[in-house]
């Protein structure tokens, strides 16, 4: 690459909203510098997910010493373990931190693909109930778009990635294109019943896994390890659909290992490119083009802005609004029930965690005929797992030793059933990110700095949770073992959202509709941080939905002439 | 469907990437523990130069005593027991290379991990001690020496709610402790997995079988199997 090219577009990440942005503007023919943080991940290299656990030397755990002497030490989740050791496609160089009170796990996956290499696939759409939210119960604002407006992307995006499930005329869930469904396993029947009989629905979830061939991808081969990364690419990642493709085009340049600092600006204010650190040389290198897009992964892209500072923009680029890094919403993550199902005991092993995501799940039930029928607004949703899995953990319920122990624990390894909450937070003033004032991190970047505390609405769905989960075991006639007394830490879901939210007002968000900065015409936004409130839904889908939009609007952007290609 | 032959095949090329096992030195009984890829006799262990597994955490003696004890929990009965898994011989490495096999703490950083490594290891040297101390008082004899239902009716004081005595606490959470680990031992072994039925030893599948009994969708009529322990599943053939 000779020193001196520009670019029609530097994207900045290569996740599920970077990947899909330069996939799309490349296929249309621009030239397309992506850049990402880590090196590049190779399925061959990275995922050891076909090999056991006994071929493992500290059997999965991983050695405890891996992260010696690294500026952070925790591991980036249950994906980070023993199975990805050697690899270096997770974040442990590059420091944040927590302000004080505050105690959010910020997981990065830094190599190509980022965190959607290994996500979780529940691909529900975002509805009018999501975008309406605020003026159907009064708190907050509404989002700038209508899902009448968004559903064909949902639509574009769910053909593109393949999503498994049924028609299903939930208010809460707007339904879509479906793949055949997963099969159910035994546990799925009996929740069905249970969840019946206390009014909750229980239903296919919304899973981008291929339970058929699609669109060049082959079909899911279960082998259960979907959260160590697809060898095949049987469910959507970049690393099988959207960087290859990319590529293909021949108008992509992929720098890898390149941590960006900074959105540069021309003498007007507006974008002009990045500079980055190159993490082989350590040093800061800048790039050119005509217009920047961020999807650094929500944190991570308010952090660049925040740290581009200039004279136009004093407290970080396209922040006339203040509101930069403001209003961190995030899912509550916990287990609000786990126990057991008598009718499968003794029952002979089934394949249950084959398809290694929860089957089924509780779409939002709550304050759905009425916006205030529960104590909080808005809702949440729930997700099961169970029967057979890859440990008996239920052993440690089990008392005693000698065969009889052990037949107990061959007796019982189909029945445990646990729950997922998955709530949103309700966006707050006290919620957000900056930059701290005095650590840098290991490249002389100053570090994002966490402010998070949950909310009273979410702690209400999670009392709620765990007395739906006591009428639930109840109703299945099963047994529950207990539930967590804390939620998860902020942070596990990998979910964050808001941060640059979008709006029509430019005095009160970042961006507008478009995820174009109100600012600065020539910079977007592709990724989670534009959204301006949490739902029960996941992220990554959206992403890919919103990003698909964008992206049109970009290109008709440089049709219009609004942008000139190089 | 079409093209899944290839695509099948694609599978099956990276399964044999996969399945290339992370072998290293001494470690012979879990090399048996874990067949299928692995050398399995003495014989071809040696000619592989594998010696056998070194302790590098207990003495003989306390090894000795883990090995029983890891026996007692899970004994070889209608499947492979403890000793047959290599379990005493991963609870010494585990416990000597500071393993998180069953985290007292949260593990945020190396530290973490060392200072609950360092605390596992000084409640099971304390544990055995406490074995030891406790089976004298009771029948004058060191654990080891007792007599075969002496040991049992020790162990039942610790591992039952029924049975505990007081001031037995470190003595049961001992016992808890050495269970965790004799349990994680166990069935993370092929052994252990396959005694299970484990269906993940398989890596694929054509499809996702799901419930098997459509006709009984609420499960309120199976039969629970009686006496027979080694059930064959109807999804491996």
């Amino acid at each position: 690459m000779a020193a001196t090219r520009v670019f029609d577009v530097i994207v900045v990440g290569t996740g599920a909203g970077g990947g899909t942005a330069m996939k799309i503007l490349c296929e249309a023919g621009l030239s397309v510098c992506a850049i990402n943080s880590g090196p590049r991940t190779e399925p061959a290299r990275d995922y050891k997910l076909h090999r056991q656990v006994y071929d493992l030397k500290y059997r999965g755990y991983g050695n405890p010493m891996r992260l010696e002497g690294k500026a952070h030490q925790e591991p980036y989740s249950v994906e980070e373990s023993e199975y990805s050791e050697n690899s270096d496609i997770f974040e442990h160089d590059v420091a944040y931190s927590n302000a004080p009170g505050t105690d959010w796990y910020w997981k990065r996956c830094k190599g190509t693909g980022g965190k959607a290499n290994f996500w979780g696939r529940s691909s529900a759409r975002f509805g009018d109930i999501d975008f309406k939210a605020a003026g159907l119960d009064g708190f907050g604002e509404n989002w700038p778009v209508e899902y009448a407006e968004i559903a064909p992307w949902s639509t574009k995006a769910e053909r593109y990635m393949g999503v498994a499930s049924t028609v299903q005329n939930r208010p809460s869930n707007p339904d879509g294109e479906y793949l055949t469904p997963m099969p159910w396993r035994c546990i799925e029947y009996i929740i069905q019943k249970g969840a019946e009989k206390i009014g909750v629905p229980y239903l296919p979830d919304r899973c981008a896994q291929l339970t058929v061939a699609h669109d060049g991808h082959p079909a899911c081969h279960y082998c259960g390890n979907c959260s160590r990364g697809c060898d095949v690419g049987s469910f959507f990642s970049p690393t099988w659909f959207t960087i290859p493709q990319a590529e293909a085009t021949k108008n992509l340049t992929l720098l890898t290992n390149a941590l960006v600092r900074s959105v540069l600006v021309d003498e007007d204010g507006k974008a002009r490119g990045v500079a980055y650190i190159d993490r082989t040389t350590k040093r800061e290198v800048e790039l050119y083009s005509k217009v920047v897009v961020l999807a650094a992964s929500c944190v991570e892209t308010a952090h660049i802005m925040l740290n581009s500072k200039s004279r136009h923009w004093p407290t970080g680029i396209a922040n006339s609004s203040g509101q930069l890094g403001r209003n961190l919403s995030e899912h509550l993550y916990g287990c609000p029930g786990y126990g057991y199902l008598p009718q499968l005991r003794g029952q002979p092993a089934r394949p249950d965690n084959i398809a290694d995501s929860t089957v089924a799940w509780m779409p939002r039930w709550q304050n759905l005929k009425n916006p205030h029928e529960e104590k909080f607004i808005r809702g949440y949703s729930v997700y099961m797992g169970g029967g057979c899995g890859e440990f008996p953990g239920h052993y440690s319920q089990l008392e005693g030793f000698g065969s009889e122990f052990k037949r107990n624990i061959k007796r019982y390894y189909p029945t445990p059933v646990g729950a997922l909450i998955q709530a949103p937070t309700l966006p707050s003033s006290e919620n957000y990110v900056d930059i701290d004032p005095r650590k840098k991190d290991i490249f002389g970047i100053p570090q994002l700095r966490f402010h998070f505390q949950w909310g009273t609405n979410e702690l209400l769905m999670w009392e709620h949770s765990k007395q739906v989960m006591i009428d639930l075991f109840k109703a299945m006639d099963a047994e529950l073992w207990g539930m967590d007394d804390e939620p998860n830490r902020p942070g596990t879901s990998l979910h964050e959202t808001g941060v640059c939210r979008f709006g029509n007002d430019p005095k009160k968000y970042v961006t507008n509709k478009w995820a174009q900065t109100h600012d600065v015409p020539n910079l977007y936004i592709c990724d989670a941080s534009i959204f301006p409130s949490s739902t029960d839904k996941t992220t990554t889908m959206p992403i890919v939905a919103f990003t698909m939009r964008t992206c049109d609007h970009l290109l008709e952007n440089f049709k219009k002439g609004t942008h000139s290609r190089v | 469907m079409g093209g899944q032959g290839i695509e099948r095949r694609e599978i099956l090329r990276y399964i044999g990437i996969a399945s290339i096992a992370g072998t290293f030195p001494g470690f012979n009984k879990w090399e048996f523990a874990c067949p299928g890829g692995h050398a399995q006799d003495a014989a071809t262990l040696a000619a592989r130069g594998s010696s056998p597994y070194k302790l590098i955490f207990f003495s003989i003696e306390q090894f000795r005593m883990i090995e029983h004890l890891a026996e007692m929990i899970i004994p070889r009965d209608e499947t492979p027991g403890a000793t047959d898994a290599g379990v005493a011989e991963f609870i010494d490495f585990m416990l000597a290379n500071r393993v998180p096999v069953n985290a007292k703490r949260e593990i945020r950083s190396t530290e973490d991990a060392i200072a609950n490594g360092n605390e596992a290891q000084g409640r099971f040297l304390a544990g055995l001690n406490w074995m030891n101390a406790h089976s004298k008082a009771e029948f004058g004899k060191e654990f080891m020496d007792c007599a075969v239902d002496q040991q049992k009716s020790l162990l039942e004081e610790l591992a039952y709610k029924s049975k505990f005595k007081p001031a037995t606490e470190s003595g049961r959470q001992f016992f808890q402790l050495m269970r965790d680990y004799t349990v994680v031992g166990y069935y993370t072994t092929r052994i252990g997995l396959e005694s299970l039925g484990y269906p993940g030893l398989r890596s694929v599948w054509p499809s996702m079988p799901g419930c098997p009994h459509l006709n009984d969708p609420e499960h309120l009529h199976l039969q629970e199997p009686k006496a027979s322990f080694d059930i064959v599943s109807d999804w491996r053939a």
